[in-house]
């Protein structure tokens, strides 16, 4: 009864969450699906980008009115370009001096986790000393009001340009994989990277790009979260693992499963509350996901786009 | 404070996470000059980095200017200077910052601890070295408790008890809310002061709904759906701004139309700062007194001298923080050459000593003997005083 009754106003913000858990989680699994590692500073390229937008947003804004227009387009344009570049970087960065030396060493798996939370924790120290540790607050970039009701839940032009935004990468990203040569590239390293390699595809190249591709959507994310919310040098950790935990729920190396498995956590998540006191937000998630896992161990879709390993 | 949410599929990040933030401290010392004249030092324990670390530095930019205006004054017997321990809010942490200030024999008070959690976990370390600690903030009722044996423990400001009846009247009788929605954040002083406003609202026949939400959950869309949903006149949230401002942002996205108030925790620029438009009309109680509202002379000296060695204005709990400090240097002062701890800890028992915030003397078991609870609004983006709560009553 709990549930139905406010359906649509826990529905709205949790799609919202959701589609940012969503772009997270495609990095957790891209890189996964080349190079088999779960790549745990991706939540500080996810930071990054939320501070990278911060900064533009302050230098275009400043302390002045509230845009509008066709200026707030263009502002918000800005941000999230400039958030997924920096995400972008620090992610490059991260693959060539983090894990491409263990690359070459033959480093074992384990090595690779260890440097990945080493790297993490760097990061997110880096920018405390950098930024601060205080919480941080991304200027308006519009006037956000209600644009429409549907089912007496209100939606917000905040929530719209998440969603719109994220969908749109999310296509993008959809439509790169499947149908271009990078696309095919990333799949054939894939599915067996040393046949890729005889095959004549530049392993390091395609798995710099993987990287690459995942930091403009952590990046990008990082930016949409940190004007929903607030930007702050930790802000990555629980968004992190919640994504990675999405990436999981729909089959890790999968990204149309990563996509889903966000989405599904953010409503799951939202809806959940309707029932049950806040308190209970984070254990509902990973309790959905012992469960979907206890029935599909591989995932809702399945491990598709790497072998598994 | 910044109590992770701990997640049991990740173990091994939750542990790294925990020596990542590990406590920095740092040590620093105003100038102090005066040939033979012994020298002491006042302690400051409280957050001076992490999520709360803006109500730390309010109190310790305070304790300093206090501390440098008595040594420039050249009264006393004695140099002062100041030693600070971070413990980022952080119950955790509160020991070890404790031990530091401990540690250092020329420490003689203490100004803190800050937040109620850390207090609670340092204070059993103060009263085994007998060392007074007078904090300008920590208001969680049970500190007082001689149950406890924080037997050197003292505070300038009401306990939440006093906070949390004041606070359940106003929205009550001045508010006339029929019905009040309560969250708090799960730390000691958020469940104390939601514990009290609870049992005044339900002797004042209010009907009351209750939720928690940890500190440094990151969405609140859920909560402040909940609370929409839930048709109540009035929400009150226990807690500090880093996590009140999401709060707000969150509430304005809902069509929620009720009164929305917090207490001292967010009582601070800092929360209008994080949570830019959607803090316009929030209320909050404070046991505190705010400078930047004030209009006496001896305040708006302190307002332009803080500001003038801060290089900010000066934020909650500042004006609380100068007077804590200068009843210590007040207690210190007869002692002459011959400052010891325990002669501190002696000495505040009798102290009777004008601040800036009221006329300070101590009941034996540490509270302070006056007790007014303001109520302030943010109203065009910045935060402007009410009046106490006895007189919004009275009307």
């Amino acid at each position: 009864m709990c549930l139905s009754q406010h359906f649509w106003q826990f529905l709205i913000p949790g799609i919202t969450l959701g589609c940012l858990y969503a772009l997270i989680a495609i990095g957790y699994t891209l890189v996964y699906g080349v190079l088999q590692l779960i790549n745990f500073a991706h939540s500080e390229v996810f930071m990054t980008g939320g501070f990278a937008g911060l900064f533009v947003c302050q230098a275009l804004v400043g302390t002045g009115k509230v845009p509008h227009g066709a200026q707030s387009v263009s502002y918000m344009l800005a941000g999230i370009c400039c958030s997924a570049v920096f995400g972008a970087i620090v992610a490059f960065l991260l693959e060539r001096v983090a894990y491409r030396p263990l690359r070459r060493r033959n480093a074992p798996r384990l090595i690779y986790l260890i440097t990945a939370i080493g790297a993490s924790l760097f990061l997110f120290n880096l920018a405390g000393k950098l930024f601060g540790r205080d919480k941080a607050n991304i200027p308006d970039l519009y006037t956000d009001g209600v644009v429409f009701t549907v089912f007496g839940a209100q939606v917000r032009v905040q929530q719209l340009i998440i969603v719109g935004a994220a969908v749109a990468m999310m296509l993008a990203l959809d439509t790169v994989v499947n149908r271009t040569k990078l696309g095919a590239g990333i799949r054939a390293v894939a599915q067996d990277s040393q046949t890729a390699s005889l095959m004549g595809v530049n392993i390091n190249r395609v798995i710099s790009q993987t990287f690459v591709i995942g930091g403009l959507l952590g990046g990008a994310a990082g930016f949409l979260f940190g004007t929903y919310l607030n930007v702050h040098y930790q802000m990555g950790f629980l968004p992190g693992i919640k994504a990675f935990a999405a990436a999981v729920l729909g089959g890790i190396g999968n990204i149309r499963g990563a996509m889903l498995g966000g989405l599904l956590l953010g409503i799951v998540e939202s809806v959940s509350q309707s029932c049950m006191s806040s308190q209970w937000i984070d254990v509902v998630a990973f309790v959905v996901l012992i469960l979907v896992l206890m029935f599909r161990p591989t995932g809702i879709l399945g491990q598709r786009l790497g072998r598994a390993a | 404070m910044h109590k992770k949410t701990v997640i049991a599929a990740a173990p091994i990040l939750i542990g790294t996470l925990a020596l990542a933030s590990c406590s920095s401290s740092k040590s620093s010392s105003s100038s102090s000059s005066g040939g033979n004249k012994p020298g002491y030092t006042i302690g400051f324990q409280g957050p001076l980095t992490g999520p709360n670390a803006q109500l730390g530095i309010n109190i310790d930019n305070a304790v300093k200017l206090a501390v440098a205006q008595a040594n420039a004054s050249g009264s006393l017997p004695f140099t002062l200077k100041v030693a600070e321990a971070d413990d980022q809010g952080d119950p955790a942490k509160g020991p070890t910052a404790a031990q530091q200030l401990i540690g250092n024999s020329n420490v003689v008070g203490v100004v803190g601890p800050t937040f109620s959690g850390a207090t609670k976990a340092a204070e059993p370390l103060f009263a085994q070295a007998n060392l007074a600690s007078v904090s300008a903030s920590a208001t969680n009722s049970t500190l007082t408790d001689p149950a406890n044996g924080f037997k050197t423990f003292f505070r300038i400001v009401p306990p939440d008890s006093a906070q949390g009846t004041s606070a359940a009247d106003y929205m009550a009788k001045v508010l006339k809310a029929k019905s009040v929605y309560l969250i708090d954040d799960k730390s000691d002083y958020g469940v104390g002061l939601c514990g009290n406003i609870k049992a005044q609202l339900g002797t004042d026949g209010v009907q009351v709904t209750g939720d928690s939400v940890a500190a440094g959950t990151n969405d609140y869309s859920a909560v402040a759906t909940k609370v929409a949903n839930s048709g109540t006149q009035a929400l009150y949230y226990c807690g500090y701004y880093a996590d009140a401002a999401p709060l707000a942002k969150a509430m304005k996205n809902t069509p929620y139309t009720g009164k929305t108030l917090s207490d001292d925790g967010t009582n601070d620029p800092k929360f209008i700062a994080l949570a830019g438009a959607a803090s316009e009309g929030w209320q909050f109680t404070c046991p505190c007194l705010s400078a930047a509202a004030a209009t006496d002379a001896t305040t708006m000296k302190f307002v332009t001298d803080y500001t003038a060695s801060a290089n900010q204005p000066p934020g909650t709990y500042s004006p609380e923080g100068y007077d804590v400090a200068n009843t210590l240097i007040t207690v210190m002062k007869p002692l002459g050459t011959n400052v010891t701890r325990a002669g501190v800890a002696e000495g505040l028992k009798t102290v009777d000593y004008k601040g800036l915030t009221k006329q300070i003397k101590f009941q034996p078991n540490g509270e302070v003997t006056e007790k007014a609870i303001y109520v302030y609004q943010v109203q065009n983006g910045k935060i402007t005083e009410l009046g106490t709560v006895d007189k919004l009553i009275a009307g």
